[in-house]
């Protein structure tokens, strides 16, 4: 596009730039900090950098369990989203009455937000018994209608013959899918683990209310309560807020443009 | 014949049962957490309800005491509407930034990547993140602005009544803000760039390119932001109970959190329906009307 003025945007971006990292160097700052921080004024750089506050966030609060109700429901919806996506993702790439009432159902249903259904939801969950289980954090999080999607684009992108002719050797329609589907698919599928992923990992308020015990509670309930407990002590809150975020950097920065295509493709699906 | 037929009729039966099969799990899910729950909730909010006492039929008592009684109720409205007002202002800042990012521009892609990373982070941990920002004591804009000599005492942000709000909707905006932008990138990169080559060859203006190509091109992606800005209002819930747990007073009171201290807090699980039920009605009402405003079809679902 245009080509003038390089520099005045470059100076733009970095104003901007600095703007969404300032929030990241400022608790990164506090969570290697020892001293007062509540002292004004604050100090830029940190003052003998030191990782004692990782260490007293892993001992002092029940980190270790938090961190594995977050890897057990995070599982459970990978799983689930991987499995049950691809199967609904087939069948809609197939003819069969009704098929119209099925993706508008869908549709519909992508513009209900999860946050608008908690009351009968979690009244849902009490009658099935799982609330304050792994099952019931994960239940609602187990399919996305948008990772349906994205499968079913991946699977109409694979050339008919190779279906026909895998469906004349015999295959059964399972095996189609698991043996050649699947593989030619396997940025759909990185895209639906990378979603649910982070999906489930940031949760909140779904969490929040179904479990009732602390032994069930997932990170972003214990770094909730460690706030209301334990504010005004350390830097330790934020050196668990930096524990907290590092798994979804990492598993952003690696995996940016499945996620980005994830997002992006409501945006061609409607 | 016949036969021929029934055997084709049985493989056509046996395909169905496969694919009601593949069908089941996801549409039990969304049965279970989506479609039930929104019919649960109209019921729900006709009647006067909680674990301990049978469920009787009140008709529009609740939607009374909420229109006619319940300031909170109107304030969590109030609010609401503020916050999914700031929206557009978040939609034109991220559509500035990938005019800026889409382009032969040296180190594009960084840029991009910076901007859309508080996206996908742990709103919770965003919460707590701003939250220390604000903060009367070590707080970043605090020191700021004390030197620079502009306040002699510290600023609470997140104590004052009118300040709250706008802070809350400010860290909600650089945290959305990457997600609009990405939106925005794909629908700029989707427009052909022969319209800008033949609108430079009749010497149109860059304004003139930009308000009679770029903005028309893009109104499916803004469309669509939109609908995320309105969905944004219900999804808020994690900032600001984190941030402000709705205080100080009522002030940075969304309907959300409002749904879930009625249903909650004081187990008004009735009266949260209702409330829910304004608040989705409310958000159907915006998506029809920002459809109309981009055009009728601009979020046309394709259909197969």
């Amino acid at each position: 596009m245009r080509r003038h003025f390089p520099w005045a945007r470059h100076a733009v971006l970095i104003l901007v730039s600095a703007a969404m990292l300032l929030p990241f160097y400022w608790v990164l700052k506090t969570a290697i900090t020892d001293e007062n921080i509540y002292a004004y004024p604050p100090r830029l750089t940190p003052l003998d950098p030191h990782l004692f506050n990782f260490v007293d966030v892993w001992y002092l609060i029940p980190f270790p369990r938090y961190l594995l109700n977050s890897a057990i429901v995070s599982a459970l919806a990978v799983a689930g989203n991987v499995v049950l996506n691809a199967l609904a993702g087939y069948a809609l790439t197939r003819h069969f009455p009704a098929k119209r009432l099925v993706l508008l159902l869908l549709l519909s249903c992508m513009l209900i937000p999860f946050q608008a259904t908690i009351i009968p939801a979690y009244l849902i969950s009490a009658r099935l018994g799982v609330l304050n289980t792994h099952l019931g954090l994960a239940l609602p999080l187990l399919s996305t209608i948008v990772c349906i999607f994205i499968y079913k684009a991946a699977f109409e992108a694979v050339p008919k013959s190779l279906i026909d002719a895998a469906r004349i050797d015999g295959l059964s329609e399972w095996r189609i899918i698991a043996t050649v589907l699947l593989p030619l698919s396997k940025p759909a599928i990185a895209t639906n683990v990378i979603l649910a992923f982070i999906w489930s990992w940031n949760s909140f308020m779904w969490p929040l209310i179904i479990t009732r015990d602390a032994e069930m509670q997932t990170l972003p309930l214990g770094l909730a309560r460690f706030l209301s407990y334990l504010e005004d002590t350390t830097g330790a809150l934020y050196a668990f807020v930096v524990m907290v975020l590092l798994p979804g950097i990492l598993v952003f920065l690696m995996a940016q443009k499945e996620f980005i295509r994830g997002l992006t493709s409501g945006a061609t699906k409607g | 014949m016949a036969a021929a037929a029934g055997w084709y009729g049985r493989k056509r039966t046996r395909e169905l049962a496969l694919i009601v099969c593949f069908l089941a799990p996801s549409l039990a899910i969304f049965l279970l957490y989506r479609l039930i729950p929104l019919g649960w909730n109209v019921v729900l909010s006709f009647q006067s309800w909680s674990p301990m006492r049978p469920a009787r039929w009140v008709g529009l008592e609740h939607y009374e005491e909420m229109f006619l009684w319940d300031e909170v109720f109107w304030q969590a409205l109030w609010n609401t509407l503020v916050w999914i007002g700031a929206a557009p202002v978040a939609i034109a800042l991220a559509l500035g930034i990938a005019l800026l990012v889409n382009s032969d521009l040296r180190g594009a892609p960084v840029y991009r990547t910076i901007v859309f990373l508080s996206y996908p982070l742990m709103t919770v941990a965003v919460g707590i993140i701003w939250r220390w920002m604000y903060d009367e004591r070590g707080g970043f804009f605090n020191w700021v602005l004390r030197s620079a000599g502009l306040i002699d005492e510290p600023l609470g942000f997140l104590a004052s009544f009118d300040m709250a709000l706008p802070a809350v909707i400010v860290t909600d905006i650089w945290q959305v803000i990457g997600f609009y932008m990405i939106v925005l990138l794909t629908g700029l990169q989707s427009i052909p760039q022969h319209l800008y080559e033949a609108a430079r060859i009749d010497g149109a203006p860059a304004w003139a390119r930009f308000l009679r190509i770029t903005l028309p091109m893009l109104r499916p992606s803004l469309f669509l932001c939109a609908v995320i800005g309105l969905l944004n209002s219900f999804t808020s819930f994690d900032l600001v109970y984190i941030m402000t747990n709705g205080g100080p007073g009522h002030a940075t009171e969304l309907l959300i959190t409002y749904i879930y201290k009625a249903g909650f807090g004081q187990t008004r699980f009735d009266y949260a329906a209702a409330i829910t039920v304004v608040q989705f009605a409310l958000l159907l009402f915006l998506t029809v009307l920002a459809n109309w405003a981009a055009g009728g079809n601009a979020g046309a679902v394709e259909r197969d």
